[in-house]
């Protein structure tokens, strides 16, 4: 394989090509590719052929939405699907609160607790799932997560105070982090050129849980309470059976359909030495000595940690501003949410369009002004006093607060080739603690009404974007700054020491390095001098 | 870029919003305390001022002040509709609840208990507590309405700060010991069959390497 080749060539294997790659980036750091020998007749190890044409660690190539062949597709949907559950069921209840709230006697503070409560758990457990991944596979993971987390769903019927309200919610919002087992399996499935598309497509899907959930909980409430005839306060207890049923049953499919790797499961597979571990102290160094890691928590925890934020007051926002019923009010509430149905995925692809003329500079400038516009959208919904612009302008602010998600990780598979798991881990739970902190300042206390709140929110969201313009790659420059004449090589090097160099172990980073090339944008100028010195180092 | 006009169309709509107008509805304020209002709990057990949802009754009965018998001012009066409020101390955090001078946004008065026909002498209504009424500190209004609908009258069981006479209602708590049972047998269902999965799975993993190892 020629170290010059042209990064867009097709042939390149294990190379991030687009934008949203890697977004668990749990690839293996030193996995040794072969090359594809008469790929259309790859078969697993029990023999049987492929269904979708796959490369020679027989990830597929293609992505077939409409199609559920195992093992890739029907892991794509499995993956897809699963997240959206947890989702379902960590939102579960906010479209219900004005019952709720009724029922157990909250106040605004208990009500801002239990939200905080919902996402605060994920933080700590997308943490932890990534090395979970790692150890048992993700198949294991989702489903374990899944079960263990049904009980706390089915222990909301049964609350009776603020306190146990909280807590429930606390312990439902564990199942958050099959986000990250959901990534982590798209990257073992899919080919690094496609995993962005499928991570993307499989994330912004997922994301559409916290959007559906706020249509069926006010219906399957009404059909309860009209048909069967239960009171209000049980009615709403009984409807979370849904969620918790859906769950459990999702979770069984998972392990009875899922499938770790292409090849088979962990326990059925022999790992023979091809994947070698990389040392945990460094690549978690590495990730913590790296400034660009903290500025885009940050900045996650407002596009994602807002998108949460909004997942939790938005009905209510709309049954009490507006005075509508529960399922005009939730059927709203639901439209945030389904925007992720193509908003995400296109803010990545928006992120790789723009870099292909303007490379990493273009990128950083693509996921300010939308995350700006998002937040001044925000400032305007808090404004909007009548029913009708107030949809228009939260359907507009929904579709730029999703797609910076989508453009905040068109980025962070560049911010180091070695700690790209723990940072996308990072990022993720930077999105969570965003959640937490929004939800604490503006929506706990009656000091401000709810609307006042989401026009601060907007004001947070721009302020917190501006750490954007300090993110600086040598290579490549920042959004304000050209860059120096450091190479791609040269930033992806100084992540190993110069006895791992020796020892060969950075050869990975190097391809890496060569393919970021096209970050550099169109007609960049030459800089022959530093090619060649590339060249020799490899 | 498509953002910018997106962003121009946005800030319209937002003042276009602002500029709108919002319909103005009649002030509490100057509604006139013309009704005599009283409400008494019919209870089976024997704690006075607190309603149990469901089994107790609430008996309201109102009628136009004595003094103002022949004053005309309930010449339009057609309806008299009457609510159950919540007192200030169960307003309180809840931006839900709150009290607002115009009564188009008023959130005060949030169940209505029934609603009749207006005459001077008064009259009297018996209510059963329904189900769905939550637990707090509440009193009794009833407004002297037109045919229209707008308010020109009220009458409360309490005084003007709200803080005497008040009525504590118990709710429900929803639960049932069919939903218990439910909930716990899918949680045992849930945990169990992850449990014997994972040991069948690993039953099975473990046989097949005794199968490798013994060939």
């Amino acid at each position: 394989m020629a170290a010059n080749a042209n990064w867009q060539d097709g042939n390149t294997k294990g190379e991030p090509g687009s934008s949203l790659h890697g977004v668990t980036g749990r690839e293996p750091v030193f996995q040794m590719t072969m090359e594809t020998v008469g790929e259309k007749e790859a078969t697993d190890l029990k023999g049987r052929k492929f269904a979708l044409p796959v490369d020679s660690e027989h990830k597929a190539k293609t992505v077939r939405l409409y199609s559920v062949a195992a093992p890739h597709m029907r892991t794509f949907h499995l993956s897809w699907i699963a997240f959206m559950i947890c989702f379902f069921s960590t939102f579960a209840a906010p479209p219900l609160m004005p019952v709720i709230r009724d029922n157990l006697g909250l106040t605004k503070v208990d009500i801002g607790n239990a939200g905080i409560a919902s996402v605060a758990g994920a933080v700590v457990s997308r943490l932890l799932m990534g090395t979970i991944c790692d150890l048992v596979g993700p198949r294991y993971g989702c489903a374990i997560l899944m079960m263990i987390t049904a009980p706390a769903i089915f222990c909301m019927p049964l609350v009776s105070t603020p306190v146990g309200f909280i807590l429930v919610r606390f312990f439902i919002g564990f199942c958050l982090a099959t986000f990250v087992s959901c990534q982590f399996w798209m990257s073992s499935m899919f080919n690094s050129k496609i995993v962005g598309i499928a991570n993307g497509t499989a994330a912004g899907w997922g994301n559409m849980g916290g959007g559906i959930v706020q249509l069926v909980m006010p219906l399957v409430f009404d059909i309860i309470r009209r048909d069967i005839g239960s009171e209000k306060f049980t009615a709403w207890r009984i409807a979370f059976f849904v969620p918790g049923v859906l769950q459990v049953m999702m979770g069984l499919l998972v392990l009875t359909l899922g499938q770790d790797l292409p090849d088979g499961n962990y326990a059925e597979l022999k790992r023979e030495g091809e994947k070698v571990n990389d040392s945990f102290q460094k690549v978690f160094l590495y990730a913590v000595t790296n400034y660009r890691t903290y500025i885009f928590a940050l900045t996650y925890g407002y596009c994602f940690g807002v998108e949460l934020t909004v997942d939790n007051i938005i009905a209510e926002y709309f049954y009490d501003r507006f005075d509508l019923n529960l399922q005009t009010a939730g059927i709203i509430a639901s439209t945030f949410g389904l925007m992720n149905l193509f908003s995400r995925p296109l803010g990545g692809v928006l992120s790789d369009v723009v870099a292909a003329r303007w490379g990493m500079r273009g990128r950083l400038w693509n996921l300010w002004i939308i995350q700006t516009v998002g937040g001044v959208l925000c400032i305007v919904l808090g404004l909007t006093g009548q029913l009708g612009p107030a949809i228009a302008v939260m359907l507009i602010f929904s579709f730029f607060v999703q797609a910076a998600c989508g453009a905040t990780f068109g980025v962070i598979p560049f911010i180091s080739r070695r700690s790209l798991g723990i940072i996308s881990g990072a990022t993720g739970a930077g999105g969570n603690i965003g959640a937490v902190t929004t939800q604490g300042i503006f929506f706990m206390s009656s000091k401000y009404t709810t609307e006042d709140g989401i026009m601060l929110m907007g004001i947070m969201i721009v302020a917190c974007t501006l750490p954007v313009i300090f993110v600086h790659f040598p290579q490549w420059g920042s959004m304000f700054c050209p860059p120096s004449k450091a190479t791609e090589e040269d930033y992806y090097i100084s992540e190993w020491s110069k006895e791992e160099q020796s020892n060969g172990l950075h050869h990975a980073s190097m391809k890496f390095a060569e393919n970021s090339k096209s970050e550099r944008g169109r007609q960049s100028p030459p800089r022959s001098k530093e090619e060649t010195v590339g060249v020799d180092r490899l | 870029m498509v953002s910018r006009a997106q962003i121009g169309l946005a800030l319209a709509l937002g003042l276009l919003a602002l500029v709108s107008t919002a319909e103005g509805g009649v002030l509490f304020s100057n509604l006139t305390r013309t009704l005599a209002v009283e409400a008494t709990i019919q209870s089976t057990n024997s704690t006075t001022g607190v309603a149990h949802v469901g089994s107790d009754h609430l008996v309201v009965s109102w009628a136009l002040n004595s003094s103002l018998a022949d004053s005309g001012l309930d010449a339009k009066y057609v309806n008299v509709n009457i609510k159950l409020c919540y007192a200030p101390v169960s307003q309180t955090d809840r931006g839900w609840r709150k009290t607002n001078n115009d009564l188009h946004k008023d959130k005060t008065c949030g169940k209505g208990i029934g609603s009749q026909k207006y005459v001077p002498g008064g009259n009297t209504t018996n209510w059963r507590i329904t189900k769905d009424v939550p637990g707090a500190i509440y009193f009794v209004r009833v407004y002297a309405v037109d045919a229209d609908g707008v308010q020109l009258g009220f009458g409360q069981t309490t005084n003007a700060a709200k803080s005497s006479n008040l009525i504590e209602i118990l709710p429900i708590s929803g639960r049932h010991a069919s939903i218990d049972v439910a909930s716990a047998i899918f949680s045992v269902f849930s945990v169990g069959s992850l449990i014997s999965f994972l040991g069948v799975e690993a039953i099975r993993s473990k046989k097949a390497a005794n199968a490798r190892a013994g060939k």
